[in-house]
């Protein structure tokens, strides 16, 4: 599938011009295959939101291409933006953004309604991932008498409800005390590996590190450092790929957190490398 | 999308008993004030509705018995009883007139009409006679009451000081009564007869149409405007309308000034306070026609129930205002609801356009990008 994915190519994104232009984001370049979680790393002001919002359709980048499952972005016009945003996106935010006046299951029920989904079906693809994320109970539940990190499991399911092709979440963790953060890194690892969906999270909070498949490293613009991430087979713990001890076995190669774990896992049969 | 516009609307309920209640009150202003107009005019045209006139002969280019004076030489009476198809021709005088008793001044219609006529004397009769004899005279009985006068009391009338010896329902308005005296009474009045007469009264014969002895009427009699009961009821209203026409305007005017100004800041408020979530909507594909459709539902919802609120208070005063003020009649006409009805429509449509531009120009990655 060689069109499968997220492909991104030399994006730039200028604001302003002459003396007060700015460079957002230089030349960035970036793969995301189905199934995978990149994270994308950097200080403030790097161009993280400005790469997430041109990856969303939301902003035209100055140059490049964006090409999701074979569909190039850059070139649709305007006013097909919005379809496209139904179907092939779904967006976490921060701060969760779900609609107040409406009850647990219509916040995500109104995505499919809006997708083109009739009432009926709508409620009830809704209840039916909203129970899989554990809020069965809580379907007509408002808003405002969730936990954080149920908030955040609705604003994923709104995310998934119309089996987007890319899930971008920007800072998804940022508002959630530490066992809700996991939980919500968790579920969107999950998302990518069982649903086979492409997930691009812009966060600092590095614990999200453990999740993802690669970590970049965003500054002034452009990728500065591109961390592969793995996971222990042993600890499970998650090694970056340039810094851990690797082994081979069956010609696969494996990376660990020291010796210790790769002595186990290869046994006698051990090849360093 | 409409479940979102109730919901949303709903969500805030004090926010939605303000602008109900507002609009409400602005609609009943416009209805009530309506009510009120169309229950004077109604009552304006009692005594032309209800003396038992089928044609009403007039002086030659008189078509109003208001703002006009019709003056005919008395022997036109007996001109118009030898056309055919007239069964009854009965002559009276007219003149406005204030009615003094106790202090208290009322504008009234004061009739003359000849003794046992069989048409224009007294009708619905609360009290008393319902024929005057002389030195006496019939009035409505609200206004008796509201200046403290019974049957037997005195009165001025044209001048001179009459003994009331009936009283009248439904004859009063906001803006006057009707009063009758004898005819010869109205002539001694106005000192001595002068050998005019103001209106001659017509019945037509049984089988006979009144338009069609109305024109015949003014074919044979020379001098002469000749009007069915309902044409001159008619152009008696569309006098007054033309008469109070501004005071109409500038109460609808402000009716739809206030009503207008309550929703559209309320609708633009709402909208303001969730900016955020309609940013949102945007951002996750929901186009923009569907997010002014979100506004525009929740005001014309809103725009509904303070019409249902403004009708329900203008019955409610129709019901309560006559039995403190009997001259008041409030009249909910099916024409005045149009109306009405029409300018909710326009005021929840202009309400909903301010708002509407700023969901346009709402950057859906302001959501993200937030410092
Ligand atoms: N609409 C804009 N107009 C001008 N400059 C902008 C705009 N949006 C972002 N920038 C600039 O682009 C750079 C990257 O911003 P941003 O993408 O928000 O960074 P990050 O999300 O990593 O903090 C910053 O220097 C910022 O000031
Ligand atoms: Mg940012």
């Amino acid at each position: 599938m060689p069109n499968a994915g997220l492909r991104v190519s030399h994006l730039t994104k200028r604001f302003g011009s002459g003396d007060t232009e700015v460079v957002a984001v230089r030349d960035v370049s970036l793969e995301v295959a189905p199934g995978e979680v990149v994270l994308i790393m950097g200080p403030s002001g790097s161009g993280k939101s400005t790469l997430l919002l041109m990856l969303g359709g939301l902003l035209k980048p100055t140059e490049g291409t964006i090409t999701l499952d074979g569909l190039e972005l850059s070139s649709l016009s305007e006013n097909r933006l919005p379809d496209i945003r139904l179907h092939s996106f779904g967006f976490i935010f921060q701060d969760f953004n779900l609609l107040s006046a409406l009850n647990v299951q219509d916040n995500v029920a109104i995505a499919a309604e809006l997708a083109g989904a009739g009432r009926k079906a709508a409620v009830a693809k809704a209840a039916a991932l909203l129970t899989e994320l554990g809020l069965g109970r809580r379907l007509h539940f408002s808003p405002e008498k969730l936990s954080g990190g149920e908030k955040q499991r609705v604003a994923i399911a709104r995310a998934l409800v119309n089996n987007p092709a890319l899930i971008l979440a920007d800072e998804p963790t940022a508002n959630l005390d530490s066992s809700h953060g996991h939980e919500t890194m968790r579920l969107l690892r999950d998302i990518a590996s069982e649903r086979g969906r492409s997930v691009v999270i812009v966060s600092h909070d590095a614990r999200i590190k453990d999740i993802a498949d690669r970590v970049l490293w965003l500054e002034d613009g452009q990728f500065k450092r591109v961390v592969e991430m793995a996971t222990d087979p042993v600890c499970r713990m998650s090694v970056e790929r340039e810094l851990a001890v690797t082994g081979v076995r069956d010609g696969e190669t494996y990376y660990f957190c020291a010796n210790g774990c790769r002595d186990e896992f290869l046994g006698a049969k051990a090849v360093p490398v | 999308m409409l479940r979102l516009a109730i919901k949303n609307l709903v969500q805030n309920k004090a926010r939605l008993i303000v602008s109900v209640g507002g609009l409400g009150l602005a609609l009943t202003l416009i209805l009530v004030f309506g009510a009120v107009f169309d229950g004077a005019k109604s009552r304006l045209t009692v005594y032309i509705d209800k003396a038992g006139a089928d044609v009403w002969v007039a002086q030659d280019g008189v078509e109003t018995m208001h703002m006009s004076n019709s003056f005919l030489p008395a022997t036109v009476t007996d001109e118009v009883k030898s056309v055919p198809g007239v069964q009854e021709a009965v002559p009276i005088l007219y003149a406005t007139d204030i009615i003094q008793a106790n202090g208290k001044e009322t504008l009234s219609y004061v009739f003359g009409v000849p003794d046992n006529a069989p048409l224009g004397k007294a009708f619905a009769i609360v009290e008393g006679a319902s024929m005057p004899g002389p030195g006496e005279v019939i009035i409505d009985h609200s206004i008796a009451a509201s200046s403290g006068l019974k049957v037997g009391d005195e009165v001025t009338v044209l001048g001179q000081m009459m003994k009331i010896v009936g009283l009248t329902s439904d004859t009063s308005s906001l803006a006057s009564s009707v009063a009758i005296v004898r005819f010869d009474d109205f002539t001694k009045a106005r000192g001595g007869d002068n050998g005019t007469i103001s209106f001659v009264l017509v019945k037509v014969s049984a089988g006979e149409s009144a338009a069609a002895v109305a024109s015949r009427i003014s074919e044979g009699v020379s001098g002469v405007t000749v009007q069915t009961r309902e044409q001159f009821a008619a152009q008696e209203r569309k006098l007054v309308m033309d008469m109070s026409g501004d005071i109409i305007n500038i109460m609808n005017i402000a009716g739809f000034l206030t009503g207008f100004a309550v929703l559209a800041l309320t609708v633009y408020v709402a909208t303001i306070a969730r900016r955020k979530e309609y940013g949102v909507l945007k951002a996750i594909g929901t186009r923009n026609r569907l997010l002014y459709l979100v506004v525009l539902v929740q005001a014309l919802l809103s725009v509904a129930l303070g019409l249902v609120a403004g009708v329900a208070l203008t019955l409610l005063l129709s019901e309560v205002v006559p039995r403190f003020n009997e001259s008041m009649v409030l009249t909910l006409s099916s024409a005045s609801l149009l109306r009405v009805a029409i300018v909710s429509v326009v005021i929840a449509g202009l309400s909903a356009l301010l708002p509407a531009r700023q969901l346009a120009g709402l950057e859906p990655v302001a959501i993200i990008r937030r410092g």
